[in-house]
């Protein structure tokens, strides 16, 4: 085959996948257009739906989440509304809105949450994104500082980027693994106790108003073993709860 | 029965006990010879109460049993201011170990009637048994003041009444310690249901208690006794429940209703009046075990039984409840701990509240804050360890979790108020409070809201000044930046693509470092080869022991190699001048190395030179080159 057929076949296959791309991006974004006007019409539950075939698109967004809080919020699901905050501040974590309606969500059901440790309040404000395309762009400083012809400020600097982006790396690791990270979940159901056993019988460790913050240590089919705040475990129904991290 | 020890018991009455434990004895002690020989052990006694508690004017049992001798002295009354304790029931029984050895039992009842109210010791009675004195164990009896709190049975007299005609088969009874109660106020009240010991009980249900306007605690765990009433021997099983009246009034609790099948003498099997009766109602082979050798087996007979019921008033709780009284009436004690002490505004604390006493726990509801102002309460959790079989006594603890909204320097006393039937009145207990540090401002909500720089500030949920509830920020119309991954950046394969391109520069950069570093080291191995080549014709030079031509041709080497580390040019293509401009030499000396360059040509060239060439020639040409400073 001659090398112009060749190239004509690439372009119109490249033309065919950018309509496809396109063509999946319009109606997500008409779909989202509708959800905002049936929640603005006062339709909660079509938007709640609108918005949940979107996230079941795999097309996210911080305002998705934020804006499907919002429609949760408004039917009382205090639970979930907390949820897609947090999966908005996940995303975008310097999100203001989603921040502002957080507070009040978590002031309205008085969620518990879990204490975060002293490092993650420091780096809790950017995010791992944030501190791990920093400690990238250091690496590479201090590679260039120590591949450039040899001076002692620079292997100096090179020295100092390397300690800066091990910082930025645990930052990340800090942020990704720890109590904000891949474990973190949200209690979506009303009057939720944890408890010391599988069974609703066993004795109460505490109650868990919608809204408060988990880890989840281990599923185990109907129960979650979870770590709760105020440095407690116990079994949690695992209906009842929900992971930010989808 | 159990099956490897066979238990013929012959039981004595009053009247007719002689010639029947005659005969009886006789009969056994014949099976004793022929199977074996009677055990003959040490003598032992064991003395129990058939209950550690009674009200005035309800009697007890005092059961004393010796065992391993047939001959026993016992006294027939025993002093003890308060109580009247006489001697009302003698029986002996035989046991049958397998077919070897048989004991002798003798069991003497006494029936203590209490007095007066208070608790009294029983102490150790000397029993002569042959030729030793033996010592019953000191006993204690609880006596309560029947006219206030009298135990009330559910047949309403000092002894059941059996049911079952003659035959007396079984009873059953309520035991209530009291007759008026309060509303909510938990009684621990006795369930007995007892069977004569001559029938054998094949199957029974458990007991329930009728009634309406209590609520009845499931039946504690059965237990098994033997008690003599009225003069005949039952197995009496005793449940222990608590009942708790709902509502006031007066009401009938009971009765106590239990179905069972027994295995009872047969009937008509009594003692048949003879017309000439010799004996006089005595005869001993008038006795059933002669007229129905397998008596034993009995019939079977399904029976009822039901107590009598109780009457109980149940009266309202006087008013005058403290707010922080939920329904508990009994007696209680309570602790109280928070943890952690070091907390920020926010943060949750674990109060954990203990109630442990005795009474209506199902009524024990958490405590609360003396002062709620600045905090936040979280559902409670409790549990409840109970310390008896019916969950009347026992310790509640509950774990309430508060978080302070603003700085506190203590968690405030946690109260809780109940009903004590006994002194009548409520009570409140509070909690000492718990020194708290509270560090940090208040909620970040209002500041979040009100950095929000596109957004109108949301409103302070919890400010005084802001009684309006909180508005949500409006809904974004603009999807905004598209993600397909919560992954974190590092896990992504574009972000690792990413770094192909530093990576480029970097190894760019290194491989002209390298080449660099490669070509220097060059430029000092070929310095140091002329070093090396100039040191060596210098030595020769100053020898004085080559020929001319040598000798010159070596100077002007020599030159030309000082003149290529110098300027770091080949040293083939350095001349005199050259050699004058790089070391700047004056005319005079210039001439010299045009000279010396001349001569080394031109011995080198033709063999020899224009002229002699003396040894001040050589003199000469080696201080020039050794003039020459690199």
């Amino acid at each position: 085959m001659k090398p112009v057929a060749l190239t004509k076949i690439g372009i119109v296959l490249s033309g065919f996948a950018l309509s496809t791309m396109s063509a999946n991006a319009a109606p997500n974004d008409a779909r989202f257009e509708k959800a905002n006007s049936e929640y603005a019409a006062g339709n909660l539950k079509e938007a709640i739906s609108d918005y949940n075939t979107l996230v079941q698109s795999g097309e996210w967004s911080a305002n998705l989440f934020y804006n499907l809080g919002n429609a949760y919020y408004r039917t009382g699901d205090y639970g979930r509304a907390i949820l897609n905050y947090e999966r908005a501040l996940r995303i975008d974590r310097q999100h203001p809105e989603a921040q502002a309606n957080l507070r009040i969500a978590r002031d309205e059901t008085r969620g518990l949450e879990l204490t975060p440790s002293l490092f993650e309040r420091y780096v809790g404000a950017a995010s791992s994104g944030g501190f791990i395309v920093a400690a990238a762009g250091l690496f590479w400083l201090a590679v260039l500082l120590l591949v450039i012809p040899s001076r002692r400020s620079f292997l100096m600097s090179a020295i100092v980027c390397f300690v800066l982006s091990a910082c930025c790396a645990i930052a990340t690791y800090t942020l990704t693994k720890g109590p904000r990270g891949q474990a973190l979940a949200v209690i979506v159901r009303n009057n939720v106790e944890a408890r010391v056993a599988t069974a609703d019988t066993a004795r109460s460790v505490v109650a868990l108003p919608p809204g408060s913050e988990v880890l989840v240590v281990q599923p185990r089919g109907d129960w979650t073993y979870a770590a709760l705040p105020n440095d407690q475990r116990g079994w949690i129904p695992t209906e009842a709860v929900e992971k930010v991290q989808l | 029965m159990n099956a490897g020890l066979l238990i013929v018991s012959i039981t004595t009455g009053e009247r007719r006990m002689r010639s029947l434990v005659l005969i009886r004895i006789t009969l056994f002690l014949i099976g004793a010879l022929i199977t074996g020989e009677a055990r003959a052990e040490s003598p032992s006694v064991t003395a129990v109460l058939t209950s550690s508690e009674t009200a005035l004017g309800q009697p007890v049992q005092l059961e004393v049993k010796i065992k391993g001798t047939s001959t026993v002295t016992t006294p027939q009354t025993i002093a003890v201011d308060g109580l009247q304790i006489a001697l009302t029931d003698t029986r002996r029984s035989f046991e049958m170990h397998g077919l070897s050895s048989v004991e002798s039992n003798l069991f003497y009842g006494y029936t203590i009637m209490p007095m007066k109210a208070g608790t009294f010791k029983i102490p150790p009675q000397p029993i002569r048994a042959g030729n030793t004195t033996l010592h019953t164990p000191e006993l204690t009896l609880h006596v309560t003041d029947a006219a206030n709190r009298g135990i009330t049975r559910g047949n309403q007299g000092a002894t059941p009444n059996p049911i079952g005609g003659e035959d007396k088969l079984a009873f059953a009874e309520l035991v209530v310690p009291k007759k008026t109660a309060y509303v909510g106020e938990t009684i621990p009240v006795v369930l007995r249901v007892g069977f004569n010991s001559r029938t054998r009980v094949l199957g029974r249900e458990p007991p329930n208690i009728g009634g309406q306007g209590f609520t009845i605690q499931k039946l504690g765990q059965e237990d098994r006794n033997l008690e003599t009433i009225g003069g005949r021997s039952y197995l009496v099983y005793s449940y222990k429940s608590a009942v708790s009246a709902a509502r006031t009034g007066n009401f009938q609790l009971g009765p106590v209703e239990t179905k069972a099948l027994v295995l009872a003498p047969r009937r008509g099997s009594g003692v048949r009046r003879m017309p000439f009766d010799p004996f006089d109602g005595d005869d001993p082979f008038a006795d059933p075990f002669f007229s129905d050798p397998f008596s034993m087996l009995g019939e079977r007979r399904e029976v009822t039984v039901k107590s009598e019921t109780i009457p109980l008033e149940v009266k309202p709780l006087p008013a005058g409840a403290p707010p922080t009284f939920a329904g508990a009436v009994g007696n209680f004690s309570m602790t109280a701990d928070a943890n952690p002490k070091r907390v920020q505004v926010g943060d949750p604390i674990t109060v954990k509240v203990e109630i442990a006493g005795r009474g209506n726990f199902d009524r024990v509801s958490a405590p609360n804050l003396r002062d709620e102002s600045g905090w936040h309460k979280y559902p409670p959790s409790s549990n409840f360890k109970q310390d008896d079989d019916v969950g009347i006594s026992g310790t509640k603890t509950f774990e309430m979790v508060v978080s302070p909204n603003e700085k506190k320097s203590a968690l405030p006393p946690v109260a809780f108020s109940y009903f004590d039937p006994v002194k009548e009145k409520y009570v409140t207990l509070e909690s000492q409070a718990v020194p708290l540090v509270v560090e940090g401002n208040g909620p970040a909500g209002p500041a979040i809201a009100a950095a929000t720089p596109k957004a109108p500030t949301a409103p302070n949920s919890q400010g005084a000044t802001s009684p309006q509830p909180p508005q949500l920020l409006p809904l974004l119309r603009e999807r905004g930046k598209i993600v397909h991954s919560f992954a974190p950046l590092y896990t992504q394969k574009e972000f690792w693509m990413a770094q192909v391109f530093p990576l480029a520069i970097a190894i760019g950069l290194a491989g002209w470092r390298i080449r660099r570093v490669r070509r220097s080291n060059l430029a000092a191995m070929r310095a140091a080869g002329f070093q090396r080549e100039t040191d060596e014709l210098l030595r020769k030079l100053r020898r004085d022991v080559l020929p001319p031509p040598e000798y010159f041709s070596d100077a002007s080497r020599v030159v030309q190699l000082k003149t290529a580390l110098k300027q770091n040019i080949e040293p083939g293509a350095v001349d005199a001048d050259t050699a004058a401009r790089v070391f700047a030499l004056d005319a005079e000396r210039s001439e010299r190395m045009r000279q010396l360059f001349a001569i080394s040509d031109e011995l080198r060239y033709s063999g020899k030179a224009n002229g002699s060439v003396s040894p001040d020639h050589r003199r000469e040409a080696l201080e020039l080159i050794e003039s020459l400073r690199t």
